[in-house]
């Protein structure tokens, strides 16, 4: 091992890495659980619960010689402090001497956790996390038996404080370790939380306008080392024993977060098993141990009622072999003018299926959805190296976030970036409009609306350009915020080019990611579907459309006219949405918690999730009704199984060799080790048992890949250039499920954001109703809020706020005031 | 017995000395002249050899720990610890107020040793008029050029600011007394880094955090020379101190006086000192070094041991910052145990769980015990919990709040004794000095 | 606004140190003289100067003594009772002065809002017990207190509240 030190543990050798904590060198080297409160291993120590103390020396050493000092029995001498030291703020070093069984050490645990309890309710029997609660199992280990303390002395203090609508604060279960405060601040850097008083007056408290204002709140509920904080949606829900930990992948965005599904068989649900809370799983090259909180509160989308649970022709509801018999003959008439287009929710396993369907009619026209995205071929080229770990990116090497927020579109990359820039590496943030990211940045750029591209170009002559250039690791984040597919793939290409020009692909931690929407834009990719082919199919429609888990109509204000020039529409999806209203056939088909499957990340890592909830009515999976269809076409039999698609695709899929649902299931110990069955970290489903999954490697792994041409669009002339944005939060047809639940507070009423200049021109204040009109569409209505922020002559129009689509790429538009 | 020279609080000898020109007149400004002439190495050197310690408590000397300062940053702090919050001290006002132009002075030298890049003096919040009257002095000195831009001619730049703490007893500790400088809440460090090393200071800048009297020394020593200073004072404890006397004596104050020069008896009953206890009772107990140290019962070995830092530990209590509170045969020392719990438990800063709880804990059951409500094992109790205390919290407070339990558990158990089992008075019956201290914090 | 009417001030403390977060206690004491204590606004105004999180200022307020997150009375009156002045009877000075006022360990502020009567921890003046503190200002003639001396004080300072 390159750069060890040897230290001892209970007079046991140990050779482990050097500048690792002590804590969590002991736990994964010598299987030593220090017990600790305050530590935690993804932030950094403070050393205040004192519940990690033990005896510690050093091997002395001549100052003159270097050599070991023997004892007269020819031992080496230890120099011991003379108190005991905390563990958690040691950083290991050659010739460290610990021991952590001694009646000294164990009397000082006792003692803290005695004086813990002083003032602790000892609420277990109706408190969240009971049974996996690290204060109860440092009690039961190290504790003492009974308690010194009168039960009236202790502090009566409030149980139900809501530190805003999703987390609530029980005031007396606290026991100051400020692990929620430091989390906000270090690792999020929104510090929202803080202590409030001091002594023993010590509390949590949020002044925050919503309350605990932060995407990644619900993470504080997982460190948490009592009951004090708890989230809205699982308070009081289930205790932890009755729980399954199902392993699964957070189905928003390109992170492909890991995560658990807690389940239980639920009377409510007919006594399937249903979500009960959703948490996340440590994947150190993936999310760590984060989860943002629309993965943790999205899930209730896959128990709406409104759920498409039947399949229905010409609305009626039908049996499957009916509705399937009706969908292949119409496809049998089109002949090979078929077409498909696919939202980026889709399996892996559903899309190779989607793709065979088509194949065996002749067809290779696969749309993928939305088409705002372009340049995933790149990405299989030039994406980010096997291996990457953005958690390891610091000092020397850089990121370029550009025409992305961040934060909206792929909210644990956000995270990640944050940390790499808290560990040194540059930081800069390139778009057309300010954003939250801003605020970590080395350097904030701004380039006018459309020419992302010629920023990209000629970033290189610039000296920030240069210092990227010269970064040890680069890692270029491009998003297609403000751009058409044309100017997407022309910014995918200009950094691409960067990064090969630079030296910057080929590698872990260099290369390109890209906020493709969904937890499956690089699947659809490589299974085959492209947005390109979607924007032919809208301009060429066919006679056939099948339109699998994509809510055109929601994203597309363009999309009831290309729509009407289908012939038949041929929908595979989880609601009743506006294509399924126009389709002649619509197959309900599973969320991705009632089945398994993979999905492909941004960063081209092909993850599997498992079976976890019960089914909703007669929905399949979505390969499973593809290939149902394929047999009534006379295609062969349907596959038995998930695992048996991707066998297939294992093998026709160049570099998908390695994808075997065995390969994708393997795990191995990770540093640190969070998620084991220990005593105190908390968070039992932080243990990865469901598969660390398999990296695909890029084209630059394995050979050369060389710079290709950039063309860049025309800028749009206009003289109000919508703007289309993401946000986290909207009322897209899965998500609104979750509005009724806990949600639903957060997402926004729909607004605009206009340039103040612009709105003075137009007449318009903060405040306005106005409606935001392209083309022959219906008009965006929406609130508009008038700032220094958005660009000169650009409405910013988050999607999916408002009923009515806005816009996929920059368009002209026309806004008015609506008075009264 | 009188000091004919007085180092800290010259106002007695020369009145105005906290007048610009009556400073300048007395030497004023002549050891940061004296310092300016010199490399910085040797200016420590000088201070190294007078072997000052550290006024603020610990003793440690100041020399030596100007020297830990790596030399290669170039960004390097001196903080003045004006914090005095520890019970029974009063020194460092009556510094500030009376001879301010010396621990103006002392800073700068300070600074120049370390080349420091500011000097900031942090003063309790308290200390409102305090700061408005150094803020005054710091200008002077600016237009005199011994403070700010190219000092003394020298081409070294060096401001000073005063900066006002809001009531907390743990920002005297000087990691806390950093963290709340900039800007957060007063909370100790953990350490490794020190202050005095990159990434533990100020700013994360290596920073040197003396106390007030301590720096008010240092421009003597510029000007005399270290020889001249270890004349005062013993080989361990060289110069003067100054005692801050409070409680049951006749003239409470500030008395200076060579360390080892006096005795506690001297101190407390010599005319030109505390003159006495009122109503000439005998002295039952001492706590030398305010709430915080160990107290002592007066016997006569303790009163005629001399009052320094060596002296004092052969008593089993400290020297620390010499305040000095007597208390007199009537004084209820479970009652003094209480009270200075209460400040305890007020003033810990919660980070820690020892010192968190356990001076809750504490301050619960001594309120038991005084108003005669608890059993006899509680005694044993708070000495178990003050016990467990000891020696495992980031800064010494935990140590402070332990302390009172076990010193007056153990030299005065008859007091508690009087307040728990059969023999208990009636609740609040012992007197004005048993009378439970006001409730709440 | 604080931001105008104190600019210069607000400038002094910004100009002392090398971040902004530094200047958040100078700054809240501003607020507070201002406001006579530190409501949410003020906390809120200080914030954004600071550019820090609303949170961690009201923290900070939370964390000193000094600064008061609710209203209180034109002289704000902080007896020490700690334990050297104690030795000298301020635990009854401060139950007297209480009594004198009408108010007790709750309500510490006179219904006029002319007075707040605190116990404080030590003054940093224990050769002078008692003694108090008014408005931060310590003064010869706040020492060596018993009742008479402080109902003088008390009048003093309720016929200078009326003329102001
Ligand atoms: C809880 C606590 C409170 C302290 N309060 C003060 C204080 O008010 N003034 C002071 O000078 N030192 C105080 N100290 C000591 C300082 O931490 C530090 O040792 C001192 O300022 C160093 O200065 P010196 O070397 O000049 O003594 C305190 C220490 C602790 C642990
Ligand atoms: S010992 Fe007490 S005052 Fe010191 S850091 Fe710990 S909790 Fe704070
Ligand atoms: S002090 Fe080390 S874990 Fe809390």
């Amino acid at each position: 091992m390159p750069n060890t030190v040897k230290i001892y543990i209970d007079d046991k050798e140990y050779e482990v890495p050097a500048g690792k904590n002590l804590v969590d060198v002991a736990k994964f080297y010598a299987d030593n659980d220090i017990p600790v409160f305050c530590y935690h291993p993804k932030m950094n120590p403070v050393g205040m619960c004192r519940m990690c103390l033990v005896e510690m020396g050093s091997i002395e050493k001549d100052r003159a010689t270097g050599e070991v000092v023997l004892d007269p029995a020819g031992k080496p001498k230890i120099r011991w402090f003379p108190k005991l030291q905390t563990a958690c703020t040691t950083t290991v070093s050659d010739g460290l001497v610990i021991r952590t069984g001694t009646s000294q050490v164990e009397e000082a645990r006792e003692n803290v956790v005695e004086f813990l309890l002083t003032s602790h309710p000892l609420d277990c029997p109706i408190c969240d996390k009971g049974g996996e609660c690290p204060l109860q199992n440092l009690t039961m280990a190290y504790g003492p038996g009974t308690s010194r303390m009168n039960f009236e002395d202790k502090i009566d203090l409030d149980k139900h404080v809501p530190l805003g609508d999703l987390i609530y604060l029980d005031e007396e279960r606290c026991i100051q370790c400020a692990r929620c405060i430091r989390f906000q601040d270090e690792v999020v850097g929104d510090p929202v939380l803080a202590f409030h008083e001091r002594g023993r007056s010590l509390q949590i408290i949020t002044v925050s306008e919503p309350g605990f204002d932060s995407y990644f709140s619900g993470n504080t509920t997982d460190i948490c080392p009592v009951g004090a904080l708890t989230t809205e949606d699982f308070r009081f829900g289930a205790r932890p024993w009755e729980l399954t930990n199902i392993p699964s992948i957070d189905p928003w965005d390109a992170a492909g977060s890991n995560i658990t599904l807690c389940v239980r068989l639920e009377r409510d649900f007919g006594g399937k098993a249903a979500i009960k809370r959703v948490m996340p799983r440590q994947n150190e090259l993936v999310n760590e141990i984060w989860i943002s909180d629309k993965a943790r509160w999205g899930h209730h989308f896959t128990r709406a009622e409104d759920r498409l649970q039947h399949p229905v022709v010409a609305g009626h509801n039908v049996t499957w072999p009916n509705a399937l018999t009706v969908a292949s003959d119409k496809i049998k008439a089109a002949g090979s003018d078929v077409a498909a287009i696919a939202g980026p929710q889709m399996s892996n396993e559903d899309l190779w299926s989607l793709r065979q369907l088509l194949a065996g009619v002749g067809s290779e026209r696969l749309g993928a959805w939305p088409p705002t995205h372009a340049g995933a071929d790149l990405l299989a080229q030039v994406g980010v190296g096997s291996g990457t770990n953005l958690g390891t990116l610091g000092k020397g090497d850089a990121v370029l976030v550009i025409g992305s927020d961040l934060e909206e579109e792929v909210p644990i990359w956000r995270l990640r970036v944050k940390r790499a820039h808290d560990h040194g590496a540059y930081l800069v943030v390139a778009n057309a409009r300010p954003t939250r990211l801003d605020q970590f940045g080395d350097e904030c750029m701004q380039y006018g609306v459309g020419e992302a591209a010629e920023f990209m170009a000629e970033l290189v002559k610039t000296p920030v350009g240069k210092q990227l250039a010269e970064a040890e690791n680069l890692v270029i984040i491009a998003g297609a915020e403000g751009m058409t597919l044309d100017g997407s793939r022309a910014l995918m290409q200009a950094a691409a080019n960067f990064l090969i020009s630079t030296g910057h692909v080929g590698k872990a931690n260099n290369g390109l990611l890209s906020t493709l929407p969904g937890a499956n834009g690089m699947g659809l990719h490589y299974m085959g579907f492209t947005p390109e082919t979607t924007l032919d199919i809208t301009q060429n429609p066919p006679k056939v459309l099948i339109i699998a888990q994509a809510d055109v109509m929601a994203d597309d204000p363009d999309a009831q006219e290309w729509l009407s020039r289908v012939e038949t529409i041929i929908t595979f999806g989880l609601f009743p949405d506006g294509a399924s209203e126009r389709a002649a056939v619509s197959l309900p088909i599973q969320s991705f918690a009632e089945r398994d499957g993979t999905f492909t990340n941004g960063e081209r890592r092909v993850q599997r999730f498992y079976t976890a909830q019960g089914p909703m009515g007669e929905a399949l999976p979505a390969w499973q009704a593809v290939q149902r269809l394929g047999a009534v076409l006379g295609q062969g039999q349907a596959k038995p199984s998930a695992a048996a698609v991707m066998l297939e695709i294992t093998q026709n899929v160049p570099g998908w060799e390695g994808c075997r649902f065995s390969q994708l299931a393997k795990v191995e110990k990770q540093f640190p080790d969070v998620g084991g069955h220990d005593l105190y970290y908390g968070g039992t489903a932080y243990k990865n048992f469901g598969g660390l999954g398999v990296q695909i490697a890029s084209a630059a792994e394995q050979g050369k890949v060389s710079e290709g041409k950039v063309t860049s669009p025309k800028a749009a002339k206009a003289k109000i250039l919508a703007l289309p944005v993401t946000r986290l939060y909207n009322r897209e047809r899965v998500l609104r499920a979750s509005e009724a639940d806990v949600l639903g507070p957060r997402i926004a009423q729909p607004f605009v954001e206009i340039n103040s200049a612009d709105a003075k021109k137009l007449g318009i204040k903060t405040g306005d109703t106005v409606d935001v009109k392209m083309g022959s569409a219906p008009a965006l209505r929406a609130r508009a809020h008038v700032d220094g922020i958005a660009p000169v002559g650009t409405v910013v129009v988050p999607r999916h706020l408002s009923d009515t689509a806005a816009p996929l790429a920059p368009a002209a538009v026309e806004i008015s005031k609506v008075e009264g | 017995m009188a000091m004919a020279t007085r180092i800290l609080l010259r106002e007695l000898d020369t009145p105005n000395i906290h007048k610009m020109d009556v400073y300048m007149k007395n030497d004023g400004y002549e050891g940061l002249k004296k310092a300016i002439g010199m490399k910085p190495a040797e200016v420590i050197d000088e201070v190294k050899a007078s072997n000052l310690r550290g006024r603020g408590g610990a003793g440690f000397p100041t020399g030596v720990k100007w020297s830990f300062i790596p030399q290669t940053e170039p960004v390097k702090y001196v903080v003045v610890n004006a914090d005095e919050s520890e019970t029974g001290t009063f020194k460092d006002r009556q510094i500030m107020e009376n001879n301010p132009h010396q621990l103006i002075e002392g800073a700068m030298i300070a600074a120049w040793a370390i080349q420091a890049t500011a000097v900031y003096i942090y003063l309790r919040g308290e200390y409102w008029d305090v700061a408005a009257g150094l803020d005054k002095c710091i200008a002077e000195a600016e237009k005199k050029g011994f403070v700010g831009k190219n000092v003394l001619k020298s081409g070294w730049d060096c401001p000073m600011y005063t900066h006002l703490g809001a009531g907390a007893y743990i920002c005297g500790e000087e990691s806390a007394l950093l963290e709340s400088l900039e800007g957060k809440l007063g909370q100790p460090r953990v350490r490794p880094p020190f202050p005095a090393q990159k990434g533990g200071g100020l700013y994360a800048e290596p920073t040197v955090v003396n106390n007030v009297e301590t720096l008010a020394n240092v421009p003597w020593i510029m000007v005399n020379g270290a020889a001249e200073y270890k004349k005062f004072g013993t080989e361990q404890s060289p110069g003067t101190k100054v005692f801050c006397l409070s409680g049951h004596v006749k003239k409470p104050g500030n008395y200076e006086a060579p360390l080892g020069s006096l005795t506690l008896r001297q101190l407390i009953f010599d005319e030109e000192y505390g003159g006495g206890v009122p109503g000439d009772k005998k002295v039952k107990a001492v706590l030398p070094s305010g709430g915080s140290g160990p107290i002592i019962p007066a016997t006569d070995e303790a009163l005629d041991m001399p009052l320094t830092y060596e002296d004092m530990q052969k008593l089993g209590t400290i020297l620390g910052s010499a305040s000095i509170i007597v208390m007199d045969e009537d004084t209820d020392i479970a009652w003094v145990a209480a009270k200075v719990t209460k400040f305890f438990k007020h003033e810990s800063c919660g980070k820690c769980t020892p010192c968190r709880e356990g001076t809750y804990w504490l301050d619960k059951v001594l309120d038991r015990i005084m108003a005669d409500q608890a059993r006899e094992s509680d005694i044993d109790l708070i000495a178990n919990i003050a016990k467990n205390m000891q020696g495992v919290t980031l800064c010494a407070l935990g140590d402070f709040a332990a302390n009172p339990i076990i010193h007056t558990v153990k030299n005065f158990p008859d007091d508690f004794k009087r307040h728990v089992g059969e023999t208990a008075v009636t609740a609040g019956g012992s007197a004005r000095r048993g009378a439970a201290a006001p409730a709440g914090d | 606004m604080l931001a105008d009417k104190y600019a210069d001030r607000i400038e002094t403390a910004f100009a002392k140190y090398p971040t902004k977060r530094s200047a958040v206690m100078p700054l809240l004491y501003i607020a507070q003289e201002e406001y006579g204590w530190l409501s949410p606004e003020a906390i809120e105004e200080v914030a954004s100067l600071c550019d820090l999180d609303p949170t961690q200022v009201r923290s900070i307020a939370g964390f000193y003594t000094m600064y008061r997150e609710r209203p209180k009375g034109k002289y704000w009156l902080q007896v020490c009772t700690d334990l050297a002045c104690a030795l000298k009877g301020a635990d009854e000075f401060y139950e007297q002065l209480l009594e004198e006022l009408g108010l007790d360990h709750e309500n510490d502020t006179t219904e006029d809002g002319t007075f707040t009567v605190e116990h404080v921890m030590c003054l940093g003046a224990c050769d002078r017990a008692p003694m108090l503190q008014c408005n931060f200002h310590f003064d010869p003639k706040y020492d060596r207190l018993d009742m008479e001396k402080a109902r003088k004080l008390i009048e003093e300072w309720r016929s200078e509240a009326k003329k102001k």
